[in-house]
């Protein structure tokens, strides 16, 4: 159910502009990345929080259970995710938190006006300025940081590169 | 709360993830060489250094572990809620209310586990 003065088309409309760079440029890129990353460590979060409470028991369990009864909960909960269908989600969530971290730290630079570059005239028939030279290499920076996250991390968990 | 109160709160609750989350990460992915996979090492039960459980029982990890639940649920929450404030087109209170649930109730029982696990011998 939306809220008043809010149609289902007009955020339809809205989702399709945000998630849909076009012809746009790297900045627009960025902006869709950093919204898309954020969203699915975000929920992945909320599942990580609710799946490390099944160690000590589950949701029901609120004081110190048994030594053994915490052992056994664990290993069935190991047992349930240790497969390569949740190595390879959770090598994509480390490519998305590195994305986000590095794409991060690029956007709180350039809110306090850090690394912006000097300001320049529009020149006729050409296209608008977008990122500057050190925006751009931050850019380039979080997606090779997040292509060496998601190879580290399926090794970590598969031993995908080593005998 | 203003949008650019809320704004210097996702920043900071960001760097708070940046140093706790190194942590973490530093725990799982960098405490063995590397024979073995990590289930076979942090993340095992017990019986090795930095596997799961030491790491809750030692308290400058466990306080760490606290701070990171605490960072990222708020920047989660404000972040998810700064994306439907886009997508709708203005702020809404049934979306910040339903969000502020979501972020109350994981740090309640994310708290939970940390003080169980931190406790359990």
């Amino acid at each position: 159910m939306l809220a008043r003065g809010v149609s289902r088309s007009s955020v339809i409309q809205s989702l399709k502009v945000m998630l849909i760079p076009g012809r746009y440029g790297l900045e627009r890129w960025s902006y869709v990345l950093q919204r898309v990353s954020g969203v699915v460590v975000s929920l992945y979060f909320i599942a990580h929080v609710l799946e490390t409470g099944n160690f000590v028991g589950g949701i029901t369990v609120w004081s110190v259970p048994d030594y053994s009864f915490a052992e056994r909960a664990y290993e069935e909960t190991v047992k349930l995710l240790k497969n390569p269908i949740f190595d390879a989600g959770l090598a994509v969530v480390g490519f998305l938190v590195a994305l986000h971290t590095i794409n991060g730290i690029r956007l709180v630079l350039a809110h306090f006006g850090f690394s912006l570059g000097r300001p320049r005239r529009p020149e006729p028939f050409s296209p608008p300025p977008s990122f500057s030279s050190k925006q751009r290499a931050l850019f380039w920076l979080s997606i090779s940081l997040a292509v060496f996250a998601l190879l580290y991390t399926l090794d970590s968990l598969m031993k995908v590169f080593r005998p | 709360m203003r949008e650019r109160d809320l704004m210097l709160l996702h920043y900071i609750t960001g760097i708070g993830i940046l140093v706790f989350g190194s942590i973490h990460v530093a725990t799982i992915f960098f405490t063995y060489p590397f024979q073995d996979t990590i289930w076979e090492t942090t993340l095992r039960f017990d019986s090795i250094p930095y596997a799961v459980l030491p790491v809750y029982r030692n308290a400058l990890l466990a306080a760490s572990l606290f701070g990171l639940l605490l960072c990222t649920t708020v920047h989660a929450m404000n972040g998810l809620r700064s994306i439907i404030t886009e997508l709708v087109g203005a702020r809404k209170r049934w979306v910040e209310a339903l969000l502020f649930a979501v972020g109350v109730f994981l740090l309640v029982y994310g708290t939970r586990t940390i003080l169980i696990a931190h406790s359990l011998v």
